[in-house]
C-alpha cells in the first residue's frame, strides 16, 4: 500500500472532529461511542504505519501537497515516530472507554472533539518534519490542553488552565521568535535541510535561537522553571485526560526538545545549550520529588512524580550519546505504560468514590480490590524495582549518565529516587493496612484496560530485550541525523 | 521596587541578548533558499498570482490546515467553558434608530465585500482568513445594533462542521487522484484554467479552499461573539 496512506493519521482525527456536531443531536451515549469507534480506527492505521516502517526498516515521507521537501511540508515517520504515534492511538483508545463513565459534565460533544485535536496535535508533533509545522501542531496541542484543564468548570480547573495559558502563550512566542531567527539565518524550515545547513549558522544566531525554541518547548515538557502550571492542571483537568497529559503530550514535547537539538548538532554553540537542559533536567527531578512527598492528594502526587520522571527523561535525552538517547526513549515508553495505569486507577477511585484526596484511599484494597492491586503494580513499578519495566529504563539512564561524565547528576538524581519510594510506599501502605469503608463494584472496561497495563508492565519487566531493540531502533532515529538527512529526499533548492 | 527594577535589569539583560542574536541575521541581505524557488515557480505550478496565498494554501497547505484547527479549538473550547443549560442575551439599552437602521444596511455591504475578498484570494491581498474576519464583523454589528439578535447558533455549527470536513476531503481526493495529500488536483491533473492565469476562474483549489476558510472563520469567530454575549439566566 501506498506510504503516503499514512497521512490518514492527520486527516482522520480532524475529519472526525469536525463532524462531531453534525450528531451531537444523538445523544450523550451516541458521541462516546463514536469517540471510541474513532481512536479505534486511528489505532487500526498507527498499527499498520508502524508495522510498515518497522518491518521495511525505511520511514514514511508523507510529502503533503506532493511538494517534495523544502518546498514543501513532510512528515517523517521513522521508527520513533512510527512507535509513538502508535502508543498515542492506544493509549486514547483506552481512555475513549474511561470517559464514557469519568465525563459527565456537559457538553460532551465538545470534549469529542477536543480529545480528538489533542490526539492529532501530539500525533502532528511527533510526526512532522517541518520547523513551523512543528509549531503549528503544538498550538493544535497546547490550546486543546488549555481548554481541556479548565473542562470541569470549577473554580480551581479555572485557575490551574489561567497558569498554563499564560505560560504557554509565552512559552510559544519564545519559540516562534527561536523559529525567525533560525529561518532568518538560513533561509529554510525543514528539518533534514537545517540539519545539512546547521555548521554554517552564525554561533550567536544558531545559540539564542535554538536556546528560545528549546525555552519555548520547555513549557509543554514541564522542565523545571517552566512547570508550575503542570500539577495543578494535572489535579484539575478530567481523568482520562490528564492520562493523556502524563502518557503523550508531555513525550510530544520532549521528543521535539531532543530532536531539534541533535537536527542542529553542528551548530556552534551546540553544547552549551545541551548542559542547559541537563541542569533544568536534574532540577526539574529534585524538585518534583521533595514536592511530591508532601502532598495529601493523590492524583496531584503523581502528577508529581510524572514531572519528575520527565526530568530524568529530558536528562537522559541530553546527553548527546547514543545509549543516553535510547535509555531515554526507553523510559518514554515505560513511563507512558506506568502513568496511564496510575492516573488510570487513581482517576477511577476519584470517579467511585467521590475525590483524590489519600482518605479516599484507605482500605482500597478490601473495598475495590482490582483497581487497589493494579495501582500497587504501577506503584512499585515507578519506583524503579526490579522485575518492573521501569528498573530496566532507570538503570540505562543513569549508567548512560555516568558514562557521559555526568555524575553529579546522576547522584542527585538517585537521592531523589529515594524519596519517590517514601511516598509510593506510602500510599501503598494506606491502600493495605489501613481499615475503610465498604465494597464497591468495580467497572468491566476499566478493569481490563488496567490489567492489561498492568501485564505489559510485568511482562516488560521480566522480558526486557525486545522492547528494547525496538527502542534502540527508534533511538537512532533521532540520534542518527546523517541517516535522518539522507531518508528525506530534499530537491535542492539553492544549494 | 525591588521587584520592578529587578524585572527591569532581567528585561534588559533579554533584550541584549535577543538583540546580539538579531544582530547575526543582518537585514535587507539576500537570504533567500526557498523563497526565491516560490516567486520562480508560483504562476505555472499552483495558478496564483498572489505568491502569499499559493504558499499558504498550496504549498505550506499543511500549516493553514492546522490554523484552521487552532481556531476551530478556540471557538469550540470557548463553548464548552461557558456551557450553561439555558443562556440568553440580557442587554438592556437599545441602539438608537440610527445605529440600527445603519448596521441593517451596512450588514449585506459587510458579509458582501467579505466574500469578495475570500474569492480572490489568488489574485489580491488577503484571503479566507481576513474575509472570514469581515463576516464575522458583520455579525457583531448586529450583536452590538440589537439587544435581542441571535445567530442561528444550531446552522452556524453545521455549517463549521461541514466545512472543516469539505477542506479535509478536498485534501482527501487529493490523494486519492494525485497519491498526496493536499494534492492541487485541480491544477495539476485536470489543468484546469491554465490558460487564464490572472483571471478569476485560475488557481487550481485555492478560491475553492479559500471559500471555504472564509465560510469557517466566519460562523466560528461569530460563534465567539455569540458565546460571550450570552448570560446565564435562571427560571
Amino acid at each position: 500500500m501506498n506510504g503516503q496512506y499514512a497521512s490518514l493519521l492527520i486527516a482522520l482525527p480532524l475529519i472526525s472532529a469536525f463532524f462531531v456536531p453534525l450528531i451531537k443531536g444523538l445523544g450523550r451515549k451516541a458521541v462516546m461511542g463514536y469517540l471510541v469507534l474513532i481512536t479505534a480506527l486511528q489505532t487500526a492505521i498507527a498499527g499498520w504505519v508502524a508495522n510498515e516502517v518497522y518491518s521495511t526498516g525505511k520511514p514514511i515521507i508523507v510529502m503533503a501537497g506532493g511538494w517534495k521537501p523544502p518546498v514543501g511540508i513532510n512528515l517523517y515517520i521513522g521508527h520513533f515516530a512510527a512507535l509513538f504515534v502508535f502508543i498515542i492511538a492506544v493509549i486514547s483508545f483506552f481512555m475513549a472507554f474511561f470517559s464514557f463513565r469519568a465525563v459527565t459534565v456537559e457538553p460532551v460533544d465538545k470534549y469529542a472533539m477536543l480529545f480528538l485535536l489533542l490526539m492529532l496535535g501530539a500525533t502532528g508533533m511527533i510526526a512532522t518534519g517541518d520547523l513551523f509545522n512543528l509549531f503549528v501542531f503544538m498550538e493544535i496541542t497546547s490550546i486543546t490542553a488549555y481548554a481541556l484543564t479548565a473542562y470541569n468548570k470549577t473554580g480551581e480547573a479555572a485557575e490551574a488552565s489561567m497558569k498554563y495559558i499564560v505560560l504557554g502563550g509565552i512559552g510559544s512566542s519564545f519559540f516562534l521568535i527561536g523559529v525567525a531567527l533560525i529561518y532568518g539565518a538560513t533561509g529554510t524550515l525543514n528539518m533534514a535541510h537545517l540539519a545539512q545547513l546547521a555548521g554554517a549558522i552564525d554561533p550567536t544566531v544558531a545559540q539564542v535561537g535554538l536556546a528560545l525554541i528549546i525555552f519555548g518547548l520547555a513549557v509543554e515538557a514541564e522542565l523545571f522553571p517552566l512547570n508550575a502550571w503542570a500539577p495543578d492542571a494535572y489535579q484539575a483537568a478530567p481523568h482520562p485526560i490528564t492520562v493523556m497529559f502524563s502518557a503523550f503530550v508531555v513525550k510530544a514535547g520532549l521528543y521535539a526538545i531532543a530532536r531539534l537539538l541533535y537536527i542542529l548538532q553542528n551548530a556552534n554553540g551546540w553544547s552549551g545549550v545541551l548542559k542547559l537542559v541537563i541542569i533544568m533536567a536534574t532540577l526539574t527531578v529534585v524538585v518534583a520529588e521533595f514536592s511530591a512527598l508532601r502532598q495529601k492528594d493523590v492524583k496531584r502526587m503523581i502528577a508529581y512524580s510524572s514531572i519528575s520522571q520527565v526530568g530524568m527523561i529530558a536528562f537522559a535525552l541530553a546527553l548527546g550519546t547514543q545509549a543516553g538517547v535510547d535509555a531515554g526513549v526507553f523510559h518514554m515508553v515505560n513511563h507512558a505504560i506506568v502513568k496511564a495505569l496510575l492516573f488510570l486507577t487513581v482517576g477511577y477511585v476519584g470517579v467511585a468514590l467521590g475525590g483524590t484526596t489519600i482518605e479516599n484511599f484507605q482500605g482500597l484494597g478490601k473495598r475495590m480490590p482490582l483497581t487497589a492491586l493494579t495501582l500497587t503494580i504501577g506503584s512499585l513499578a515507578a519506583v524503579g524495582i526490579p522485575l518492573f519495566n521501569i528498573f530496566w529504563s532507570k538503570v540505562r539512564i543513569l549508567l548512560a549518565g555516568v558514562e557521559a561524565g555526568y555524575s553529579w547528576s546522576v547522584a542527585l538524581i538517585l537521592g531523589a529516587s529515594v524519596v519517590e519510594a517514601v511516598y509510593y510506599l506510602r500510599l501503598i501502605h494506606t491502600i493495605w493496612f489501613v481499615e475503610g469503608g465498604e465494597r464497591v463494584r468495580e467497572n468491566f472496561a476499566i478493569g481490563v484496560i488496567a490489567i492489561f497495563l498492568a501485564a505489559l508492565i510485568i511482562v516488560i519487566g521480566v522480558y526486557p530485550n525486545d522492547v528494547w531493540t525496538i527502542v534502540q531502533k527508534a533511538g537512532q532515529d533521532i540520534f542518527n541525523v546523517a541517516n535522518y538527512i539522507k531518508n528525506v529526499p530534499l530537491m535542492g533548492v539553492g544549494a | 521596587m525591588l521587584k520592578r527594577s529587578l524585572a527591569i535589569i532581567t528585561l534588559l539583560i533579554v533584550g541584549y541578548w535577543l538583540a546580539q542574536g538579531l544582530a547575526g541575521v543582518p537585514f535587507g541581505e539576500d537570504k533567500m533558499l526557498v523563497g526565491h524557488y516560490y516567486l520562480q515557480h508560483v504562476k505555472e505550478q499552483t495558478g496564483a498570482v498572489n505568491a502569499v496565498t499559493a504558499i499558504v494554501v498550496n504549498y505550506r497547505g499543511f500549516d493553514t490546515l492546522g490554523e484552521v484547527t487552532v481556531l476551530f479549538i478556540a471557538s469550540t473550547g470557548v463553548a464548552a467553558l461557558l456551557w450553561r443549560k439555558k443562556r440568553e442575551r440580557t442587554a438592556k439599552v437599545e441602539g438608537s434608530v440610527v445605529l440600527t437602521t445603519g448596521a441593517e444596511l451596512l450588514f449585506p455591504f459587510i458579509v458582501m465585500f467579505g466574500a469578495y475578498i475570500f474569492i480572490h484570494g489568488h489574485l489580491t491581498p488577503g484571503g479566507g482568513f481576513p474575509g472570514g474576519a469581515t463576516i464575522a464583523t458583520a455579525f457583531l454589528l448586529l450583536y452590538m445594533a440589537f439587544t435581542i439578535y441571535e445567530i442561528p447558533h444550531k446552522a452556524f455549527e453545521k455549517v463549521e462542521g461541514l466545512a472543516g470536513m469539505s477542506y479535509v476531503l478536498v485534501g482527501l481526493i487529493g490523494l486519492a487522484i494525485g497519491g498526496y495529500f493536499l494534492f492541487d488536483w485541480i491544477w495539476q491533473t485536470w489543468h484546469w484554467g491554465t490558460d487564464n492565469i490572472g483571471r478569476l476562474f485560475s488557481g487550481g483549489f485555492i478560491p475553492i479552499i479559500y471559500t471555504i476558510i472564509g465560510i469557517k472563520v466566519g460562523t466560528e469567530l461569530s460563534g465567539i461573539v455569540d458565546n460571550m454575549l450570552k448570560e446565564e439566566v435562571r427560571e
